[in-house]
């Protein structure tokens, strides 16, 4: 057996009380808490995927009176909201969760009770915000939601209200888990993990926090303005008060663009671990993708006005922000052109995983071509608004972050679940998916630059666009069924999918070291790094245990499984390893206040949705606060002796709490 | 094994890279984010202060056209000075409270903490006395766009000043019953920074 | 103008990649395209187009063809080695640094020239025209002669037009495709767009809203009809002065003598040349709306202008409408030239018999609008949520004849 890597004596799982409802909804495990958000999320993106067939079969062909204009306009708001907000984002944070301590040799993250409060205020805040479909006042002022439009005096409804507090919800959880997760890997990295040591997903982690930690706060300000304006009669936004409505651009777009990086660079990330695996090849330049990473960062704070060409900034203003929006290409460009040159000369193995990476080079390469083409203002002034936008951002958002989140789902299933997907079916999602991408967007280049305008729920006939909305939902249809063997081939293997060890791919990175799941604790000892790949250390090559392809076939779909379904490890959820308490590990311990402390944050928010309920917003605070209060006085793991560094004696027995800091700081 | 680059040790449980303990580097990075927050919030002040379609306005008197009523102007640099100096004054008992902890002396950390969240309430007590002067005076969340500007970037200032004086009280409710000391220091470290930057935000807001 | 050698290379790399799209476009089975353009900014940003066409092909080949020979030669082989382990080369790494640097200049150069050069201040002699947008529907004023209509813009050849543009409530987005691209209606502010108009034999363009403007964004289009100058000079002084009524002006009554100036005026009937040499053009199976109508009994086939004319002076329509002479109201559109326009409600419908009726019975079933929210045109039969008046189907034919002979 082609075994590079032997199987631990702890072969991980969670016992059986650990499994019960209860152990998730208190759970502050980080492995648990990814599983959570990328299960939830891919919820919100099955739900936003059927709002896109709702706005393809209707715009199948012109004048179709399948869906009202009104309904339309909340679907489209819904789709872009609901993919952006509740989809990509919360499955790159999976990916955060899951990954992040495991690639830095670390037990959990920094602060693991607020990595599951994130969570919870997540989904109070994709639920809040979908609870309008049940009322029927969804969100209808686009995703953007520009001023004056979205102001009480155009808007009336509860539709807007939904949104800006949903938003404001889900902005609280973004940030809380980015202030986690920069610290985190500032100072959780296992002894000799540099910086430039780190694999690269967590380099695009950690830019993109940096990118949250600075950017929701500016989109946080816009839609406070546009809260207040609505419930409390400020001018933020009123035009008769002598408001600019390009305020709320700015502000959105300042906030808007760096997002848009939010959504690509994680992807970026896992495509840049699933290359070298499958080329066995180191990644081409790594301080070069790490350098890129920062430098598109840097440079996103700097376009944001690229997406208002046509409000008549001025030709300086113009000038300025197209041109600094092409620099942006020539990092992004690095990376590509760095991917290839991982892949030059490799030996590459398309695994599902590998196809969803280079399909992410080929996709996101068109959409950043459009991209560039959006960034000439005056060609712009044709594109905006058409189409052809549309086309290029379902280019770099289905085509790179939803590719490269494909790629990660099938290439880290296995470490998530001991299992791996099923390849076949797993090529028939790729391949549907492909044809299906191109077949609905490339179409709607040419409607855009044809005249055909965005967020229109119907058109006339003969304009010249019935075959590229024909072709397009069509295409939908190819995806709607790449999707369902997606969802298919995720629920048969949770239980049925082939056992693995702990690196079936021949992986280089430090979470392959772990077993497959993963044990509570994740290192039973940490960690000593003392390179970038740890598991192809060069001076190891040539070894038996060095990971080569394996040359017998085995039954598996792909090739190079390295079957390690190994005599050490038992079914799942028999406890045949040491537990942490065996180890002597101390786990923080499982607590509902998280879960408690964002639903008392979703109160007050609720009752300004009941007509502005003082008492409820009133008393929702009070619990809010008092929950913290309980929660920050509880330390944070089970008691124990305290922490050595902290150089002090031992307080009496009896009183642990007086002897640890008085609040634990997670 | 070819886990043979990563040698396993018995690292301290509370591993740490930096050396810097986790809530410091959080409460950094969220001050980085709070400073794009007030940013924010100072810019459109600015923006916006030169675009009123009536008064009272910050710094000259106004009079409506339509009803011959003179508004005062708003801003009252005396009062706000004083009530600066009292945030300022602050600042310093934190650092007094800070360095009181890290000797571990009970008696000045009580005393230095107190005076910290006693000088925030005066600065609070301040703003309340303006904010119901400027209501008198006409300027109202609704009234102008400088009146909404206005009353929530220095609303949400004073926001986190009352969360800082909560924090205080906290802290000083610990210290009478167990007492502070130098184990607390990072802990009372963390809420002298926090209580720093509120500060330095009231600077570039005045 | 001689091209520019280097533009002249891109443009060539482009051709064939391009010729397909090009040559589509340029048929009328794409009447709305950006890339066959009519105007002096058109042709710019056209010009444009075709550079980062260009660009963007050679680009998306490079890396697709790199990509496609890196899947096929470097594909796993049983047996195979492992392969060299290489880290980087950073002399590569510049070299690719460096390349999209030099294809971004190429790009940036002609637009920061472009952007200058169609931003500049329009000529003094310069058509002026007032863009006001509405939810969901377009005013257009040519302020040096007062003329005010809506959703039909005529404009001269070959002459430079600057657009002032407006909105009365949310954002709006001014777009024609085939003439220029768009400039945002913001509120507070106001924005210009300059160009000028080919020496085209009369045409007709379609017209858009790009701003998502709420309900029926979809519904705020708007016909452009570019006429020689001297027939646009007799179509604007016509529409300076009040409607010609034609044969029902002489059947008003006289009762009221609120007609005396539009009728008197009709003493000669002399239509614009325009709507002769337009009439065609409007019905163009890309310029004449198709929307279908919602199912709505109608049982009045015919309808009298003059009792028309009588039954507006008393409507609720004059609240809302302007007729030179006749009423005064500002919240919808200017009605004064109706009956000489192609289309109603933005664009959606074709302004006849069939069309007018059913708008004026039931408007709301017709286009989604704010109304009573908003400023939305009401229905007008008994019995509908939100009438505004009891009017029967003889009735509303009445009114319809009546707009329809405001020429
Ligand atoms: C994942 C999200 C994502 C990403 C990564 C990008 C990447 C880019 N985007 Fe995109 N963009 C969006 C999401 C994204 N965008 C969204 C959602 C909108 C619409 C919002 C809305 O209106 O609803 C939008 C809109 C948008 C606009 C506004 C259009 C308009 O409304 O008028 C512009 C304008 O400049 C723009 C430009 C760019 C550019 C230059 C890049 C660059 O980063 C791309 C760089 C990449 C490449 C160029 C390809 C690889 C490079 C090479 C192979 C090197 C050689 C290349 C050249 C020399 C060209 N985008
Ligand atoms: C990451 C972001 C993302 C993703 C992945 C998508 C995915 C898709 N989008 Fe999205 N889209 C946006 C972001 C995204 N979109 C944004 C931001 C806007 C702008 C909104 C605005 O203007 O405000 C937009 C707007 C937008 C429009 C323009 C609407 C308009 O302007 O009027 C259209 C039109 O076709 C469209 C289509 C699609 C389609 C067909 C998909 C497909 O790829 C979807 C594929 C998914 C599925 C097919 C899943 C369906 C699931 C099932 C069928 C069930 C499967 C089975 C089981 C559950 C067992 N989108
Ligand atoms: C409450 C205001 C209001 C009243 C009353 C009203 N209208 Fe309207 N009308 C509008 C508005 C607003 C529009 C533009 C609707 C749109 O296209 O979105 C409109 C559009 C029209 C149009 C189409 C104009 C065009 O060029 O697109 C006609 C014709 C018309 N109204 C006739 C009438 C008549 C006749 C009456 C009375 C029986 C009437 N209106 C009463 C507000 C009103
Ligand atoms: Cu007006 Cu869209
Ligand atoms: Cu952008």
């Amino acid at each position: 057996m082609a075994t590079t890597v032997a199987a631990p004596p702890y072969p991980g799982s969670y016992s059986k009380q650990e499994s019960g409802l209860w152990s998730w909804l208190t759970t502050v495990d980080h492995k648990r808490i990814g599983q959570l958000y990328l299960y939830t999320a891919l919820v919100w993106f099955f739900i936003g995927g059927l709002e896109a067939g709702l706005i393809r079969w209707q715009l199948r062909s012109p004048n179709a009176g399948f869906i009202s204009a009104d309904l339309y306009n909340q679907l489209f708001t819904m789709h872009g909201t609901t993919m952006i907000f509740l989809g990509v984002m919360p499955l790159s944070a999976a990916f955060f969760n899951f990954l992040i301590p495991l690639q830095i040799g670390a037990r959990d993250v920094a602060f693991p009770r607020l990595n599951a409060f994130s969570y919870w205020v997540f989904l109070a805040g994709g639920l809040l915000m979908n609870f309008s479909w049940l009322v029927g006042a969804a969100p209808d002022g686009g995703w953007f939601g520009y001023a004056p439009l979205t102001t009480r005096a155009y808007s009336p409804g509860p539709n807007i209200d939904y949104w800006v507090l949903g938003l404001q919800i889900l902005g609280i959880s973004s940030l809380a888990a980015a202030f986690n997760f920069v610290t985190t890997i500032i100072n959780m990295r296992a002894p000799g993990m540099h910086f430039m040591r780190m694999p690269i997903f967590t380099w695009a982690s950690f830019v993109t926090q940096f990118l949250l930690i600075l950017a929701f706060p500016i989109i946080t300000v816009a839609l406070t303005f546009l809260q207040f304006d609505r419930f409390f009669g400020t001018n933020f936004y009123t035009v008769a008060a002598g408001a600019d409505p390009l305020l709320w651009q700015h502000l959105f777009w300042l906030f808007g663009h760096p997002e848009v990086y939010i959504l690509i660079l994680p992807a970026f990330g896992l495509v840049s671990e699933v290359l070298p695996t499958f080329s066995r090849k180191p990644l081409f330049g790594y301080p070069v993708m790490v350098y890129s990473l920062i430098l598109i960062a840097f440079l996103g704070f700097g376009v944001w006005a690229h997406h208002m060409f046509a409000v008549g900034m001025g030709p300086i203003a113009d000038a300025v922000f197209g041109v600094t929006t092409m620099l942006i290409a020539i990092p992004t460009g690095v990376k590509i052109f760095n991917w290839l040159g991982t892949l030059w000369g490799g030996s590459l193995r398309f695994t599902t995983a590998m196809l969803f990476a280079v399909g992410l080079i080929a996709l996101f390469t068109i959409g950043g071509i459009s991209g560039v083409m959006h960034s000439s203002p005056p060609a712009d002034l044709q594109q905006t608004d058409s189409y052809f936008v549309v086309a290029h951002f379902h280019y770099v958002m289905f085509g790179g972050s939803m590719m490269g989140i494909f790629a990660g789902i099938y290439y880290y299933f296995p470490k998530i679940t001991g299992r791996l997907l099923h390849e076949g079916l797993g090529k028939v999602h790729f391949w549907l998916t492909f044809i299906g991408m191109n077949l609905t967007f490339f179409p709607m280049h040419y409607a855009g630059l044809t005249g055909m305008a965005r967020r229109t729920f119907t058109y006339d006939a003969n304009q010249g666009w019935d075959v590229e909305n024909q072709v397009a939902t069509i295409g939908y249809f190819v995806l709607a069924v790449a999707m369902a063997a997606f969802a298919i081939n995720l629920m048969r293997s949770r239980t049925r999918g082939q056992r693995v060890g702990n690196d079936p791919w021949g992986a280089p990175t430090l979470e392959w070291t772990l077993p497959s799941p993963v044990p509570v604790y994740n290192f039973a000892e940490l960690p000593i790094v003392t390179s970038r790949y740890p598991l192809w250390d060069k001076q190891h090559r040539g070894h038996a245990e060095v990971p080569t392809a394996p040359e017998t076939e085995t039954h598996t779909a792909h090739e190079d499984v390295v079957d390690v379904v190994s005599e050490h490890r038992g079914l799942p959820g028999e406890p045949q390893h040491p537990t942490a308490a065996d180890l002597g590990i101390h786990m923080p311990s499982p607590t509902i206040k998280p879960l408690l402390a964002a639903i008392a944050l979703t109160i007050p928010f609720v009752g300004l949705l009941m007509n502005t309920n003082v008492p409820v917003i009133i008393g929702g605070g009070v619990l809010f606060v008092a929950v913290l209060y309980s929660w920050l006085l509880t330390p944070v793991e089970p008691e124990h002796h305290p922490p050595v560094s902290a150089g002090h004696s031992a307080a009496p027995k009896g009183r642990p709490r007086a002897d640890e800091p008085f609040w634990s700081d997670r | 094994m070819a886990t043979a680059a990563i040698e396993r040790h018995d690292a301290p449980h509370h591993h740490s890279s930096t050396g810097l303990d986790n809530t410091k580097i959080a409460v950094w990075a969220f001050i980085g984010s709070e400073c794009l927050f007030f940013m924010s919030l100072i810019s459109t002040y600015l923006i916006y202060k030169g675009r009123n379609l009536v008064g009272p306005l910050p710094h000259e008197a106004w009079t409506d056209p339509a009803t011959g009523e003179t508004f005062k102007a708003i801003l009252n640099i005396p009062v706000t000075s004083a009530s600066t100096f009292v945030l300022l004054m602050s600042s310093l008992f934190m650092v007094l409270a800070h360095s009181a902890v890290v000797r571990g002396d009970r008696k000045y950390s009580k005393i230095w903490l107190a005076s910290t969240a006693l000088a925030g309430a005066t600065f609070l007590g301040f703003q309340a006395f303006e904010f119901t002067e400027f209501v008198h005076a006409g300027l109202t969340l609704k009234r102008n766009l400088f009146g909404s500007t206005f009353f929530t970037l220095t609303g949400f200032h004073g926001a986190h000043v009352t969360a800082g004086v909560i924090w205080l009280i906290t802290l000083l409710f610990i210290d009478m019953k167990r007492g502070l000391g130098p184990r607390d220091a990072g802990n009372v470290d963390v809420c002298a920074l926090y209580w720093h930057f509120v500060d330095v935000v009231w600077i570039a807001i005045f | 103008m001689p091209l520019h050698p280097s533009r002249r290379r891109s443009a060539l790399a482009a051709l064939t990649a391009a010729a397909s799209v090009f040559l589509a476009a340029c048929s009328s089975e794409v009447p709305n395209s950006t890339l066959t353009p009519n105007t002096d900014l058109g042709r710019d940003i056209d010009a444009l187009w075709d550079i980062l066409l260009a660009g963007g092909v050679v680009v998306f080949a490079l890396v697709t063809l790199g990509l496609l020979y890196v899947i096929v030669r470097y594909r796993h082989r049983p047996g195979e080695p492992e392969p060299k382990q290489t880290h980087g080369n950073t002399a590569l790494e510049i070299t690719w640094t460096l390349i999209p640097a030099l294809v971004l200049a190429f790009i940036a150069v002609p637009t920061v020239r472009t952007i200058f050069k169609t931003q500049q201040n329009a000529p003094a002699d310069a058509l002026q025209i007032e863009v006001i947008g509405h939810q969901w529907w377009w005013e257009f004023r040519y302020p040096e002669t007062g003329v005010i209509t809506a959703n039909e813009l005529f404009l001269p050849t070959n002459r430079t037009v600057s657009f002032a543009l407006r909105t009365a409530d949310v954002l709006h987005s001014f777009w024609i495709p085939q003439l220029a691209g768009k400039r945002d209606l913001i509120s507070n502010r106001t924005n210009y767009i300059v160009f000028t108009t080919d020496s085209t034999p009369t045409m007709a363009w379609n017209g858009f809203c790009a701003e998502y403007c709420g309900s029926s964004h979809a519904n705020m289009r708007f016909r452009v009809y570019t006429v020689p100058p001297d027939e646009f000079d007799e179509w604007l002084a016509h529409q300076a002065r009040g409607p010609v009524t034609a044969g029902a002006a002489a059947a008003v009554p006289s009762d009221t003598g609120a007609t005396a100036a539009p009728a008197g005026q009709a003493g000669a009937p002399a239509l614009p040349r325009a709507f002769q040499s337009i009439a065609e053009l409007s019905q163009l199976p890309h310029i004449r709306p198709s929307t279908p109508l919602p199912e709505m009994a109608f049982t009045a086939t015919e309808g009298d202008a003059a009792r028309g004319a009588a039954l507006y002076r008393a409507s609720p329509c004059i609240a809302c409408h302007t007729v030179q002479g006749v009423s005064p109201g500002i919240i919808g559109p200017d009605l004064t030239h109706v009956g000489s326009r192609t289309t109603i409600a933005a664009g959606l419908y074709p302004n006849d018999f069939e069309h007018l009726t059913r708008w004026l019975k039931d408007a709301p079933s017709l286009k989604a609008m704010n109304y009573p929210q908003g400023n939305g045109m009401p229905p007008m039969a008994p019995g509908l949520p939100n009438t505004m008046a009891g009017y029967d189907d003889q009735q509303i034919a009445d009114l319809a004849a009546y707009l329809l002979s405001l020429k």
